[in-house]
């Protein structure tokens, strides 16, 4: 099982779930995916996406800063069995 | 799936306002997500046939969506910004489908200023114009009053850039910039606009609220004289009209055109819960509607800040009533005791505009404005009447 990372500060949509859903696409059963957006129509957006797909499940949602104080949206997805 | 490319067919924002106004049969595509959707939708004058399938669903299943749309008609398609819609018109038409984009989405919509003439007597145009500024995706007015070759900016959006060049077009330089009051619902562009065309701007806050903007004080009764050149003059009166906000201020245009800003609408008037003082700011909305504007003609024109539908937006596309009308079909005027209207305006408390605090501040000059919060501050459709309005026709 592995944990990967994807960075889509400072995109706008569709960016963050079109580059998400590639990611997911290629990863393991089991597999996890931490998502770092800084758009906060994120939130609404990850949630309607994750109900649609048949391979993503959507396990947390948190608000983070980063180094430089932007509000940073991670949505954490898991690749289903 | 890809990004748009360039070649994505668009239209802009007045465009389709235009032709949803004229009854064109469009075909809306709505691609947001359901909260945004439930919250805040596109709306003309006449109702616009919408199909809301968010952007994701199209990741997901691009051609199960792409089965539930016409094959034989142009959909336009409407997203936050524009990039997701954009995205799915370069699907559709992948499919065979002829699509076009709304340009810069709901934030474009939001952000879109159509200016309207008010109708006046010829004998009044001789001298003056009034334009009414509609911001239709917010439902916020905003006035230019010519006469001769200056004009008055009365409560301005945030694209100052937009007045400057409206005023020159009408051949008129702006001598002053007006607030109604501290808006709570969208940031004023009063300062910017002001700083720019070297006008004077005015606002009153009123007691307890600390204003850092430079303000040259009027005062109640005040006549201010546009214009200048022989016979062609018109007097802009300054009316203390406090409730909404305990400075809010009205405008008398000639003998009759009224700026209400958010003390009277065209189809209720002005909350005044937005300080925490429901009962002292209702008392003082009571006595303004009873005492001051009832002083007024008949055939006073209304003309407010804000409306809360296109509904309300009349024939010849202005948003304005004559008082007399209003006295008959507002139920706030209707109130003829202090007490059951202060009640009245308890029991219509409602939780206020989303982002209303940060608002008010940077509309007192407490803080600077940063560009991509303004636009997030702003999103959504104004909730300044006192009467629960819905968030969607």
């Amino acid at each position: 099982m592995k944990t990967r990372r994807l960075d889509v500060r400072g995109t706008k949509c569709p960016v963050p779930i079109v580059r998400a859903k590639k990611e997911v696409d290629g990863m393991q059963a089991g597999d996890v995916l931490e998502v770092l957006a800084t758009d906060p129509g994120s939130m609404s957006d990850f949630q309607g996406w994750a109900k649609m797909s048949k391979l993503a499940v959507l396990k947390e949602q948190r608000t983070e800063k980063d180094e430089t104080g932007r509000e940073v949206y991670v949505h954490v997805l898991e690749r289903r069995g | 799936m890809g990004e748009a490319g360039p070649a994505t067919p668009s239209i802009e924002v007045g465009d389709l306002l235009s032709r949803a106004d004229a009854g064109e049969p469009l075909l809306l595509l709505d691609v947001r997500n359901d909260e945004e959707f439930d919250t805040w939708r596109f709306e003309g004058r006449r109702p616009i046939e919408t199909v809301h399938i968010p952007y994701f669903d199209f990741i997901e299943d691009p051609r199960g969506c792409v089965d539930r749309l016409p094959r034989h008609r142009e959909i336009v398609v409407l997203c936050a910004q524009g990039g997701s819609s954009a995205m799915v018109v370069d699907t559709l038409r992948e499919a065979g489908l002829a699509a076009r984009n709304v340009a810069g989405g709901m934030v474009a919509y939001g952000e879109y200023l159509q200016p309207v003439r008010v109708p006046v007597d010829a004998a009044e145009a001789v001298s003056w114009e009034i334009w009414q500024v509609n911001r239709r995706g917010k439902g916020c007015l905003s006035y230019v009053v010519r006469s001769g070759r200056e004009a008055i900016v009365v409560d301005p959006s945030r694209d100052v850039q937009w007045y400057e060049d409206f005023a020159r077009r009408l051949g008129a330089r702006i001598v002053r910039v007006l607030d109604t009051h501290v808006h709570a619902d969208h940031l004023s562009g009063g300062p910017a606009l002001a700083s720019l065309s070297g006008a004077p701007y005015f606002v009153k806050a009123g007691e307890g609220f600390e204003l850092r903007q430079s303000v040259e004080p009027l005062a109640d009764g005040q006549d201010l004289r546009l214009g200048g050149e022989a016979g062609v003059t018109v007097q802009v009166r300054i009316m203390a009209t406090p409730g909404h906000t305990p400075g809010s201020c009205s405008y008398l245009v000639g003998r009759r055109h009224l700026l209400t800003g958010d003390t009277l609408f065209v189809t209720s008037v002005g909350r005044p819960d937005l300080g925490g003082h429901v009962v002292e700011w209702g008392r003082a909305l009571f006595r303004t509607l009873r005492e001051r504007l009832a002083q007024l003609p008949e055939d006073t024109v209304v003309l407010p800040a804000h409306f809360a539908g296109p509904d309300e937006i009349g024939a010849d596309a202005v948003v304005a009533a004559p008082l007399a009308a209003l006295r008959r079909v507002v139920p706030e005027l209707q109130i003829a005791d202090e007490e059951v209207f202060v009640a009245a305006m308890r029991a219509a408390l409602k939780s206020p505009p989303a982002a209303y605090a940060e608002i008010i501040r940077a509309n007192l000059g407490l803080v600077a404005i940063e560009p991509d919060k303004a636009t997030e501050w702003e999103l959504g459709k104004n909730q300044c009447a006192a009467r629960a309005m819905p968030a969607v026709s």
